[in-house]
């Protein structure tokens, strides 16, 4: 951990974008499970008042990687994923003990203020849920809280990377000022998508990015996370085993357990390469919920 | 399609068929028609309801009068030399009309009248050109001495008022005026013979019927007066106008901020939780408590504030505008404190996420995704509110509204008076005249109320079509 605040999250931020700069073709040292953690979670327990919801969980998460998160209902995935970028913060009765390090640095350390955080760790939720704003703003309104110092036309650049970075651009390039809410629930995600990577974030945590959305709007998200990929660490919670199969690099398998007052814990199963986990699990809860024996 | 039973299990057993089931498929949709009915029957209750005031207003504030000329105008015509039958007062010129005032009304009327405007650029009437010039070059010198004039119109209409002087000594409402016009001159006629003691001096013979409207323009911009027959709501409704603007400009970003503090900002601790709950109490508070509370801190403990000689204005004690709009602002604040809550708690979780998953401060976040989404509902509670403020009438009696006051309120330091309650003071006086009077000052009120909600909403939905 940091002795000052200012070196708390000035520090991680040169490397990653030396990382991103140089980072585009993987070599060997960021081969699946190898690769240096961006995000680490250490003996991370998190409870909602005195209940513990998920149990002494410990993943690491590399770079150039789509690291996916399964399990039954209630077993706490979203709960580990909303940990990561401390926006389990706003329940007021949520806590969490161990560590999360984000380049080293725990992120729920004193000195860490999650405003920062929740900039470097953008987020994609289960509902497309763009501003009822125009669509230039919806990607432009986190440029500007963020003190984004360019000109008005540096402004519409990122903008236009943005969109384009998402898949978006060539269908909503003619209609920039019309609200975010008149695209279709498939182009609405994508929006969101590229509202979170305007900000310029190292990862980007989705939560069930596509349960809302038709298999056509899903592949193309789905897509669209391949290629993000190269640029950023992304960690996505999911219901759709095919989809962890189709997507990730790695999948983390997550169950729960009933203790004797009848409280659901969940725990980490295993995390494994998205191969391994699915042809030669190592536990056999994991076997029976991908043979879909349970969930 | 024939559905069939599975083969173990019984249907009929549990479920009612063939007449059976018709007859329970009629009772259930007879039922239903008949709540139905009974809620249509719930709201043209309330409808009745309204419509009945709003007809007892308008019928009171139009309709026929009996009048007592002090100076018939055919004598007037004939003092002067003119046929009455060939010649209307409106005919006479100027210099005439001028004449016949000044041959009536006192000279302290007169030079009053002419302070205030006078009768021709070139000469003075009731004032010597010394005096006039003296008074003109003091410190306080009357609107007259800016150079207005009088045109004929406002003569004729000032020798209507001082020297025919009409006055009502009977008045009728608008549906018997119309249906049974003889039954209202019958009844006058028999009331001169039965109470002549209460017409004074006047006999029958001296009345003339005549319609009036008492809810007219000349009403909303004349005056109080204590002659029905002149008098106006003028003082009351900028009171009123005064009285809303303070409310809002103290109810509005108090109400809203604290709104959005124990919405967005406030842990649920128990000091939170006790600020609530007493913030829903004091939404249930009877009016005159906020009256009580306004006199006894507003009014009197803070009276170099409120009076404003604190800043070196001379109202004469706390009972000011700034008091009376700080009290109906503080009885407005729980309304648009809790229909602001309710706003602001409408608006999706799903936006306040997205905002702080960007990097947003929980300011920013409300600042520019929550408020305006919650706006229109904050707005629409506002409106109600305030609406409500606008016809309180006990707590403006307790922090010491003016029962009767002709000078026009300029600031918040102004003493004054409101609707409501000028509507109150008339409804006690017993002649009927004053009951026509308030009758009209009513629809002054809805009519002003109206015109603020109109306002308000259009300027919510012109917000809420931009926001789409």
């Amino acid at each position: 951990m940091n002795d000052t605040p200012e070196s708390a999250v000035a520090a991680p931020m040169a490397p990653t974008f030396a990382v991103r700069e140089t980072g585009t073709e993987p070599d060997d040292d960021r081969a699946v499970g190898a690769g240096p953690g961006v995000l680490e979670t250490v003996n991370m327990s998190v409870f909602y008042g005195g209940f513990k919801a998920v149990a002494d969980v410990s993943m690491t998460f590399a770079f150039n990687e789509i690291s996916a998160l399964i399990g039954p209902s209630g077993c706490g995935k979203s709960t580990v994923l909303r940990s990561l970028n401390r926006m389990n913060d706003l329940i007021p009765s949520a806590r969490v003990e161990g560590q999360v390090k984000y380049h080293g640095t725990d992120i729920y350390a004193a000195d860490v203020d999650s405003v920062e955080i929740r900039r470097r760790i953008g987020m994609v939720f289960q509902k497309p849920n763009p501003f009822p704003k125009s669509i230039y703003d919806n990607i432009a309104w986190g440029a500007k809280i963020n003190g984004f110092k360019g000109s008005k036309s540096d402004l519409n650049d990122l903008v236009e990377a943005s969109l384009r970075r998402a898949a978006l651009w060539a269908e909503v390039k003619d209609k920039l000022s019309e609200s975010g809410l008149s695209l279709s629930g498939g182009q609405q995600q994508r929006l969101c998508i590229a509202r979170a990577i305007a900000v310029q974030p190292d990862v980007i945590l989705m939560d069930e990015p596509c349960s809302a959305l038709d298999p056509i709007a899903t592949l193309r998200i789905e897509e669209l996370m391949l290629e993000l990929k190269e640029d950023y660490s992304i960690i996505i919670v999911t219901h759709n085993m095919q989809q962890a199969a189709r997507v990730s690099d790695k999948t983390a398998f997550y169950n729960v357990e009933l203790d004797t007052k009848g409280q659901r814990t969940g725990y980490l199963v295993e995390f494994s390469p998205t191969d391994e986990l699915f042809t030669s699990p190592k536990e056999k809860a994991t076997e029976d919920y991908i043979t879909g024996r349970f969930g | 399609m024939t559905v069939t039973a599975p083969p173990d299990r019984e249907r009929q057993e549990y479920f009612p068929s063939g007449d059976d089931y018709q007859h329970l498929l009629h009772k259930k949709s007879r039922r239903g028609w008949t709540v139905k009915m009974m809620l249509l029957l719930l709201l043209a209750t309330a409808v009745l309801g309204l419509v009945i005031l709003l007809y007892t207003i308008v019928d009171d504030s139009f309709g026929l009068v009996a009048v007592v000329n002090q100076n018939e105008p055919e004598d007037i015509l004939a003092s002067y030399g003119y046929d009455p039958a060939v010649t209307a007062l409106s005919d006479l010129n100027k210099e005439q009309l001028v004449d016949v005032l000044a041959g009536t009304v006192s000279s302290g009327v007169g030079r009053r009248l002419e302070r205030d405007k006078r009768f021709f650029e070139d000469r003075l009437v009731f004032e010597s050109q010394e005096k006039w010039d003296e008074i003109c070059a003091s410190d306080e010198a009357p609107t007259g001495c800016d150079g207005g004039v009088r045109d004929k119109g406002d003569v004729l209409e000032l020798v209507e008022e001082r020297v025919i002087a009409p006055d009502i000594v009977a008045a009728e409402g608008l549906t018997a005026s119309i249906l049974n016009p003889n039954g209202f001159k019958d009844s006058v006629e028999k009331d001169f013979v039965e109470n002549p003691a209460s017409y004074g001096d006047y006999s029958y013979d001296q009345v003339r019927y005549k319609w009036r409207a008492w809810f007219s323009w000349k009403f909303v911009t004349s005056p109080a007066s204590d002659k029905p027959e002149i008098a106006g709501v003028r003082t009351a409704v900028l009171g009123s106008i005064w009285l809303v603007f303070i409310t809002v400009l103290f109810a509005v970003p108090v109400g809203v901020g604290a709104a959005i503090y124990l919405e967005e900002f406030a842990r649920p601790t128990r000091v939170n939780d006790f600020i609530q709950t007493n913030i829903n109490n004091l939404a249930g508070v009877p009016s005159i408590i906020y009256g009580m509370l306004g006199l006894a801190i507003l009014v009197r403990l803070l009276e170099p504030i409120t009076s404003g000689s604190l800043f070196g204005e001379g109202a004469p004690n706390g009972r000011t505008i700034l008091s009376a709009g700080l009290t109906l602002g503080l009885l407005t604040l729980p309304v648009v404190i809790i229909s602001s809550q309710e706003a602001i708690r409408a608006v999706p979780n799903s936006l306040r996420n997205a905002g702080l998953g960007l990097g947003a401060t929980k300011w920013q976040t409300v600042r520019s995704q929550v408020l305006p989404v919650a706006i229109p509902g904050i707005m629409t509670g506002t409106i109600l509110a305030v609406a409500r403020a606008i016809g309180e009438t006990a707590p403006l009696i307790l922090v010491g509204a003016a029962s009767f006051i002709t000078v026009t309120p300029n600031g918040p330091f102004s003493q004054f008076t409101a609707l409501p309650i000028q509507i109150f003071q008339w409804t006690s006086f017993p002649q009927e005249e004053w009951r026509h009077l308030a009758a009209a000052a009513s629809l002054v009120l809805l009519v002003l109320l109206l015109t603020l909600n109109a306002v308000a909403v259009i300027l919510r939905n012109r917000y809420s079509r931009r926001l789409n």
